[in-house]
């Protein structure tokens, strides 16, 4: 085939453009790198539970996923003990189901976070080190995961869009 | 009647996160880890190292923030963490240099004869990007697959700009001739 | 031809950037649901998240687009139940009663008895089936509770089934013994608390 110089090496480019595919589980472990906490084991079991709840006003305000413009959003705590896991990460319906949105933090095996949920009904599941899909073992099931994992439901009441 | 999200710049993603929104900084990884990860992949043409070399520059750059002088420029600072990042692991993995595929499609049809063509195809591009000298393939990267302004490769780099036009004219004539060698094999 | 694909492919994601991260065979396949569904007045943000769901968990293209055709379906499906004016909370909340059993009839019922939003009816309905709740005690219970529960009030009585079957009750059992003691839901105490602690699932 001939081709000009120059087009082949276009082409090229063109072919190195593409997207390449990544693990989807390296996010959560920049996340989970980021987020361990310089002090594990401080004084009261729950210290991270009372410096998030402090910036609940914050992320209510600050984070640009939730439903419609001016709906209200309650707070929600998701929790997960997992005292092997190296990184855990929430995800759902609530942030398009990205790993790096929502990382959770641990302490002494409980990973937790607080997400801001306008009224709707999220499917949702954990994402453990990685690679790990997890439900949530005090929430309601899916049922209907029809990607051959398990995922949990949280539904949220109100006015919604 | 679908509500997308509002998009937020990266210097006020950086504002938050300096205000102790670590969510935010998930948002800015999300924004930029298929870009820098395509980077990644090509310059060190192994997929683990460079998904290391990515994680890495991510836990740099959240941990050095304060010197991100400008945060609207955040996403070029943040390649330069990668750019330098992705040196060191060039040496090492210089010699284990892997073929891979990542063109999903190709890989799915595999019995078709196109399909056969275009895996041909990415692996000629592959190896011919790895025979280049790591200084060219560098710049030839930043410049024509993640399109960055010459001044701002020159400010990751450290090097003028007339150096790194004359270092991607030479990549240019290298790579044609790697190519066509390839289609005469 | 080249430039006409990529202006195509410059639209595509211009009106539904998320999708990007989707390979560009199941992008194409999923816009046209979402267009089809959007055009049909049906919310798109739910198709949208479940294909989300399926690029994250690395499912194949055909199963994503699959999934999606399958929801826009039966998001119509819930319209056509909870009527027009039926919030998108309120239709993902039916798609999940739908698909667990509820019968168009039953949903029209709670309409009649119940003030909208029926979110947190519907969501009850489906979750009291995924723990093992036949389909019509489910419904029977509800429907009981409906008029007077408030929403807070049809969460508490889920949980406390849940419970029960985790103690070891029979499901439909432990449904009935719960609606009988619906009557104290008109005293519960709420809580005085000056701050809101964070809620859980």
């Amino acid at each position: 085939m001939f081709e000009h110089d120059d087009d082949i090496v276009e082409r090229m480019i063109r072919q190195l453009r593409r997207p390449v595919s990544l693990d989807p589980g390296l996010a959560a472990r920049v996340m989970g790198e980021i987020a361990a906490p310089a002090h594990p084991g401080i004084g009261r079991t729950w210290p991270w539970l009372a410096a998030a709840a402090a910036v609940l006003g914050a992320v209510v305000i600050a984070h640009p996923w939730t439903r419609g413009s001016g709906t209200s959003t309650a707070a929600f705590q998701f929790v997960l003990v997992a005292p092997q896991a190296a990184s855990v990460s929430l995800v759902g319906d609530f942030n398009d189901w990205d790993p790096a949105r929502s990382p959770m933090r641990t302490a002494q095996g409980v990973w937790a976070t607080v997400v801001p949920l306008a009224p709707g009904r999220y499917r949702y599941a954990f994402l453990v080190n990685g690679v790990e899909w997890r439900a949530d073992p005090g929430a309601p099931a899916a049922k209907d995961d029809e990607f051959d994992t398990p995922s949990s439901v949280v539904t949220v009441g109100g006015r919604g869009s | 009647m679908g509500i997308d999200r509002v998009e937020t710049g990266d210097a006020e993603l950086v504002r938050r996160v300096r205000a102790g929104d670590i969510g935010a900084y998930g948002a800015l990884v999300a924004r930029y880890r298929d870009r820098l990860g395509r980077y990644a992949v090509h310059m060190i043409g192994d997929r683990e190292d460079a998904e290391e070399a990515l994680q890495d520059s991510f836990v740099r750059a959240y941990r050095s923030l304060e010197r991100c002088y400008d945060p609207a420029r955040f996403g070029a600072w943040l390649y330069g963490i990668l750019v330098n990042r992705c040196r060191t692991t060039g040496a090492r993995a210089a010699r284990r240099r892997r073929l891979f595929v990542h063109d999903a499609e190709a890989l799915n049809d595999a019995s078709h004869p196109d399909a056969m063509e275009r895996l041909e195809w990415t692996d000629a591009v592959e190896r011919a990007l790895a025979r280049l000298a790591p200084e060219y393939r560098e710049v030839f990267l930043l410049k024509h697959v993640e399109e960055l302004e010459y001044e701002q490769i020159a400010q990751l780099t450290g090097d003028g700009i007339s150096a790194l036009k004359m270092r991607v004219k030479r990549a240019r004539e290298q790579l044609q001739k790697f190519l066509r060698e390839a289609e005469h094999v | 031809m080249i430039v006409a694909a990529l202006l195509l492919a410059v639209q595509v994601i211009a009106q539904n950037p998320r999708l990007e991260r989707l390979d560009p065979d199941t992008r194409s396949a999923v816009t046209i649901v979402v267009d089809s569904a959007r055009g049909a007045g049906l919310p798109v943000e739910p198709l949208i998240q479940r294909a989300l769901e399926g690029t994250s968990k690395g499912a194949a293209g055909a199963r994503i687009v699959a999934a999606v055709r399958r929801l826009a379906a039966d998001l119509g499906a819930a319209r056509v139940a909870l009527g027009t004016g039926a919030s998108t909370p309120e239709l993902e909340a039916g798609v999940a009663a739908l698909r667990a059993g509820a019968t168009p009839q039953v949903i029209a019922h709670l309409r009649d008895v119940r003030r909208p939003p029926l979110t947190i009816a519907l969501s009850v309905l489906a979750d009291l089936v995924a723990s093992g709740v036949p389909a019509d005690s489910a419904a029977t219970a509800v429907l009981a509770l409906a008029p007077k529960a408030r929403d807070a009030d049809l969460v508490e009585f889920r949980r406390a089934v849940e419970h029960d079957i985790a103690l070891g009750a029979p499901p439909g059992a432990a449904t009935s013994v719960r609606v009988n003691a619906g009557a104290d839901f008109a005293n519960s105490p709420s809580s005085p608390g000056t701050v809101p602690r964070p809620r859980r699932p």
